[in-house]
């Protein structure tokens, strides 16, 4: 177990720059989610914390050592790969035993290691086999065995699931979280798959282009997003970008949409708006804070109710979602099925801002922290 | 699936256009046709007529008396059969090891990302685009004791170097190694660099994470898991060594004597220059069955493969 530190790593090959310094530290035992779009350079990144990759510039340490220059093997970490990477000429047994006797572990220890691994991960019946013989889940548990058997400092997962079918894909996550709870040992992993980023990470970076766009745990991630980029990358469906304009109002400063007709919603840093009075900003809201009218929060504060145009709907059996229109912005939001809502019709809805967010509409940065 | 298209898609013009239908229906089977009866006539139908021919008395003009397995006996009792069946063991065995051995070194040398890899590629590769008469001719000229490599090292200086394996009856089946080699190792490189260039990268990060050096990595893991290529590479140098005529015919022509003779020259001599058909089509079915004995294995795996896919 130890901790991370990224400190300005860049990396260039040519003149193309790939990372574009990368700061980001790690506690001990955490858990940190890599996501971002493909090509953003999150599999550079790892192979940079690997060793597998030299970086440009920058350092990185894990506990309190230097490792910038250290050879792969002497950083203590195990990886697993995306295309899982078994050795196809070596039974299961001795793929995960390989890097032990690598380390000139004696043969004793090692048939105890891969005993231990291979209970562990439920993959005892399969260990005189090749990896050719072997499902697509089975070679992913045996993948996960070969990192484990080493006990390194740090694991690195390079998508691990994304060459599972979906239901095997929530069945390994779940079981990846569990390892971490039982193992505690600290864990790098890249995913582009938001919802595994949300439900595995103690902590997320989200990538783009070379960058961190933010650091942050997934909750800070979705409530607080930093930028366009973010807010658009987490959650699903992903958070509406409304066009609205800041309007002053009894002293305090609102913002104007036009739903069906003209509506003025309030906002819960309106001071931040000044600098943006009689301009238009784009109002991030959720899904979730769009919702048919709930007698309970009837005149709480950031709460104001008006009529939409229906344009579809579509019942995902625990919700219903409803796409509107709201000042030109293609709109989703979430509703309790029993509301009735048809298409092309008129109906009340209630609008919670107490977690929106604004952003400018050039930069895409946000405008309220 | 492409099949049925097709077909559809000719039932489809049939109502319409029934006369040119007919003629595209048969044009491949036309086009085809020459070349389908070529192979069946003049290679398993002289196949089949060199077999019985090697049970007759065939002499200078092919004959019917058939005497068994008495050309068989003659052949396995001519010395000179047996040279040739024995430099065949030391030429195959020398060249397919020689060939594999530099084939994958080469190979592994241009895999770790060297520069002008494209144009050293093609030097290494060109000698298999020339035939084995212009290497035969080409090494029969550097291998002379008198105006080769030996001429020029003593003109170098070192007046005790000699170089005559050409000329020496023990020595002159490496001549034919030494050039065959200069051949092939090429090609097989060729494979093996394929063969390296499908590897998963992400495996050799793997390995490196294990702890493994670039020779373990190598000799572990990349090597084994490229054992089909070793297998192809085999049958291919195999059935070269076997095949070898016209190396021998431009470099030695089979001598001093008859010492560097391989069974193609053997047969080749009796079947068309000493009148002894017969013979001459006994050595061409003990050959014809060595070649077998490496196909036939080969193809069983591959179509099995396949089959398991
Ligand atoms: N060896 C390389 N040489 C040049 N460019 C590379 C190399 N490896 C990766 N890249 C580029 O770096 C970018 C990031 O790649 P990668 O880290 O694999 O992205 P991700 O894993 O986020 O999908 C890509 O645009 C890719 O084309
Ligand atoms: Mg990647």
């Amino acid at each position: 177990m130890a901790s991370l530190t990224i400190d300005n790593v860049k990396k260039r090959y040519g003149q193309t720059e790939i990372l574009k310094g990368i700061n980001i530290s790690i506690e001990a035992g955490e858990f940190l989610i890599l996501v971002g779009p493909s090509g953003c350079g999150k599999s550079t990144l790892m192979n940079s914390i690997a060793g597998l990759e030299d970086v440009s510039e920058g350092r990185i340490l894990i506990g309190d050592n230097d490792v910038t220059y250290a050879s792969p093997k002497d950083r203590d970490i195990a990886m697993v790969f995306q295309s899982y990477a078994l050795y196809p000429n070596m039974t299961v047994a001795e793929n995960i035993s390989f890097g032990l006797e690598m380390r000139k572990v004696p043969k004793e220890e090692r048939d105890a290691e891969v005993q231990r691994v291979a209970d562990m991960l439920q993959i005892g019946h399969l260990l005189k086999r090749k990896p050719a013989q072997l499902s697509g889940g089975q070679r992913q548990r045996v993948a996960m065995g070969r990192a484990l058997a080493r006990r390194p400092k740090m694991y690195l997962f390079d998508e691990p699931l994304s060459n599972l079918d979906a239901k095997l894909r929530v069945e390994m996550r779940t079981e990846i979280k569990k390892l971490h709870q039982k193992l505690g040992t600290t864990i790098v992993y890249v995913t582009h798959d938001q919802i595994e980023a949300m439900t595995l990470a103690d902590r997320i970076a989200v990538m783009k282009d070379g960058e961190v766009q933010q650091l942050g745990t997934p909750q800070e991630i979705y409530d607080n997003p930093t930028n366009l980029f973010v807010a658009g990358f987490m959650g699903s469906p992903a958070m509406n970008f409304v066009p609205a304009k800041v309007v002053e109002q009894n002293g305090t400063y609102a913002l104007e949409l036009q739903a069906s007709k003209p509506t003025v919603v309030p906002f819960p840093k309106p001071d931040s708006l000044k600098a943006y009075a009689g301009k238009e900003i784009l109002l991030g809201l959720r899904p979730e804070m769009i919702t048919e009218p709930q007698p309970h929060k009837e005149g709480a504060e950031f709460v104001v109710t008006a009529d939409i145009d229906v344009e579809v709907t579509e019942p995902m059996g625990a919700d219903t979602m409803v796409l509107t229109r709201i000042s030109e912005a293609e709109v989703n939001c979430r509703c309790n099925p029993a509301y009735p809502v048809k298409a092309n019709e008129t109906v009340a809805m209630m609008f919670d801002t107490s977690k929106a967010v604004a952003f400018d509409k050039d930069s895409g940065q946000r405008i309220d922290n | 699936m492409n099949n049925n298209a097709a077909k559809a898609g000719s039932g489809a013009t049939q109502a319409g256009r029934p006369a040119r239908l007919s003629l595209a229906d048969w044009m491949p089977k036309i086009v085809m046709a020459p070349t389908a009866v070529a192979a069946i006539v003049c290679i398993y139908g002289y196949m089949i007529w060199t077999a019985v021919l090697s049970f007759t008395n065939s002499r200078m003009l092919p004959s019917y008396n058939f005497v068994g397995f008495d050309q068989y006996e003659r052949l396995f009792m001519n010395d000179r059969w047996l040279v040739a069946l024995s430099n065949l063991g030391v030429f195959g065995g020398l060249f397919i090891l020689i060939c594999l051995f530099l084939g994958v070194m080469l190979a592994i040398f241009l895999d770790q990302k060297i520069r002008a890899e494209g144009a050293i590629r093609t030097i290494y590769l060109y000698p298999m685009a020339i035939s084995f008469i212009v290497t035969g001719t080409a090494w029969k000229w550097l291998l002379n004791p008198t105006n080769g490599i030996e001429k020029m090292m003593i003109e170098l200086g070192f007046e005790d170097f000699r170089f005559n394996w050409l000329s020496d009856p023990d020595m002159v089946v490496y001549c034919l190694v030494i050039a065959a080699v200069w051949q092939a190792s090429g090609f097989v490189m060729a494979l093996f660099l394929a063969g390296l260039r499908g590897v998963d990268s992400e495996m050799i990060k793997a390995a490196q994470l294990d702890g493994a050096g670039i020779i373990t990595t190598y000799r572990r893991i990349i090597l084994p898991s490229l054992k089909p290529v070793f297998f192809s590479a085999l049958v291919i140098l195999s059935h070269i060594a076997i095949k070898s005529f016209d190396l021998v015919a431009a470099l030695t022509n089979g001598g001093p004597g008859y010492s560097s003779d391989l069974p193609a020259n053997f047969m080749y001599a009796h079947a068309f220059t000493r009148s002894q058909i017969g013979l001459g089509a006994a050595s061409a079915m003990v050959m014809l069955g060595c070649v077998l004995a490496i196909l036939v294995p080969y193809l069983y795996s591959e179509l099995r493969g396949e089959r398991h896919e």
